[in-house]
């Protein structure tokens, strides 16, 4: 499995030479016509959930919804049960979950926050500035500059999110993007027809983000009744597997500098930087590691 | 606003201001400006930059000054344990799941011998 696939939330994005061409490539193709990929491996899930002959929803692309857009829902159901990327998925929240019991985040606030939010760095933000006492302001700027790394995944999964073109259904479509339901999408959609992938994706998402509703449930309850050393564990959990999942997602100088700089500034800033402290953690450290990394360039440019 | 941030709501209303506005905003924006992005752009490159350094200053707070039961595990074992399972995590090739079983093989134990 490719490393990025098992931890995708944390520094992650997208493979930015495949994403140039499947763009390029589907700008071109004006989404109805995406061809069908080749795929080798015979769609596991067309076994678990035979479509009829008769009206199979390759024949039509365009129109009225499917008649089968449920049958392809069902198997974003099922795709989404089975999936590897949502188990890893689940396990995380479940950490989330024993985090915020342990640092007192209400539970209702927890569960809702995973049904709306779906995206665990935005989620560790908040709970992390709750912790910390900062204002409302603070963690909002904090988590608007840290989602900003959703644009390119929402771009790149859009061509297939289409349907018929209609903007608030895209909208909705693009609510559920977050990196694991991204990298389960790119999987999974461009083999299917034009008509069946947006049925297929929302039956994925629903498995997701039901399932870390569910998971974010069981690991609050779950700290209230382990005992004391193992419920410290689950709050542990989150902030180990949160940095090594960076450490091993960084892939070039700036990511490990950003990561260095974000750690090693925390502290000092928790200190010293007032109510901004972790604006300015991340504003300070993202900007020391990309300057740094303008400045190699530059250099070996030179 | 006092009266409001005592009350029980408060943490709903920070999720939704807080967390699922400044969230979702992004994938309303990739919706509408598809086309006209650039994933390689050195404005790419900087946010992503600023958004690693954010979850990283997240997560040393979370360590380094804790909130709820982590407070009672003394600071050399939560450093302990940090450090214990990013060198494991080297060591096992990279392995996340033996790093993070590692770091909480270190927390769990120095939680049951510091019981409090």
């Amino acid at each position: 499995m490719p490393r990025h696939e098992v931890y995708p939330w944390a520094g992650q994005r997208p493979d930015p030479r495949a994403g140039h061409d499947e763009k390029r490539a589907l700008n071109r193709a004006a989404n109805a016509t995406l061809p069908r990929r080749a795929n080798s491996r015979e769609a596991w899930y067309e076994v678990a959930v035979p479509e009829s002959p008769a009206h199979s929803p390759h024949a039509s692309s365009k129109g009225a919804p499917s008649p089968h857009a449920r049958q392809w829902y069902t198997r974003g159901l099922y795709a989404g049960f089975t999936s590897v990327q949502g188990f890893v998925l689940f396990a995380s929240y479940i950490g989330f979950g024993g985090l915020c019991a342990g640092i007192g985040f209400p539970l209702g606030a927890a569960v809702f926050s995973s049904f709306l939010v779906l995206a665990l760095p935005s989620q560790l933000l908040l709970v992390g500035g709750f912790a910390a006492g900062s204002g409302a302001l603070v963690i909002a700027l904090a988590v608007f500059l840290s989602a900003a790394r959703l644009l390119p995944t929402v771009v790149t999964l859009l061509p297939y999110l289409r349907g018929r073109g209609r903007l608030p259904v895209q909208l909705f479509a693009a609510h559920f993007v977050a990196v694991s339901i991204w990298v389960e999408s790119r999987r999974h959609l461009p083999p299917l027809a034009p008509a069946a992938r947006l049925p297929f994706y929302f039956g994925l998402v629903t498995v997701f983000n039901l399932g870390c509703v569910a998971a974010t449930l069981i690991g609050y309850l779950l700290a209230g009744e382990l005992p004391r050393a193992l419920a410290i564990g689950l709050t542990f959990l989150t902030p180990i597997s949160f940095l090594l999942a960076l450490t091993r997602n960084a892939r070039d100088r700036v990511d490990y500098l950003s990561l260095v700089f974000g750690l090693a500034l925390a502290p000092l800033f928790a200190t010293y930087g007032g109510r901004l402290d972790l604006l300015w953690t991340g504003l300070a450290g993202g900007a020391a590691a990309w300057l740094f990394h303008r400045a190699r360039n530059r250099a070996r440019a030179a | 606003m006092n009266a409001l941030v005592e009350s029980g709501l408060w943490p709903y209303l920070l999720v939704i201001v807080a967390a699922y506005l400044p969230t979702d905003v992004w994938r309303w924006l990739a919706v509408i400006f598809a086309r006209r992005l650039d994933e390689d752009s050195e404005l790419m490159i900087f946010v992503r930059a600023v958004a690693t350094a954010l979850v990283a200053g997240v997560i040393a707070r979370l360590v380094l000054f804790p909130t709820g039961d982590l407070v009672t595990i003394p600071l050399a074992i939560r450093i302990g344990a940090v450090a214990g399972g990013f060198v494991v995590y080297f060591l096992a090739r990279r392995s996340m799941l033996i790093g993070v079983l590692a770091g909480e093989a270190i927390m769990v134990a120095g939680a049951y011998f510091t019981a409090g």
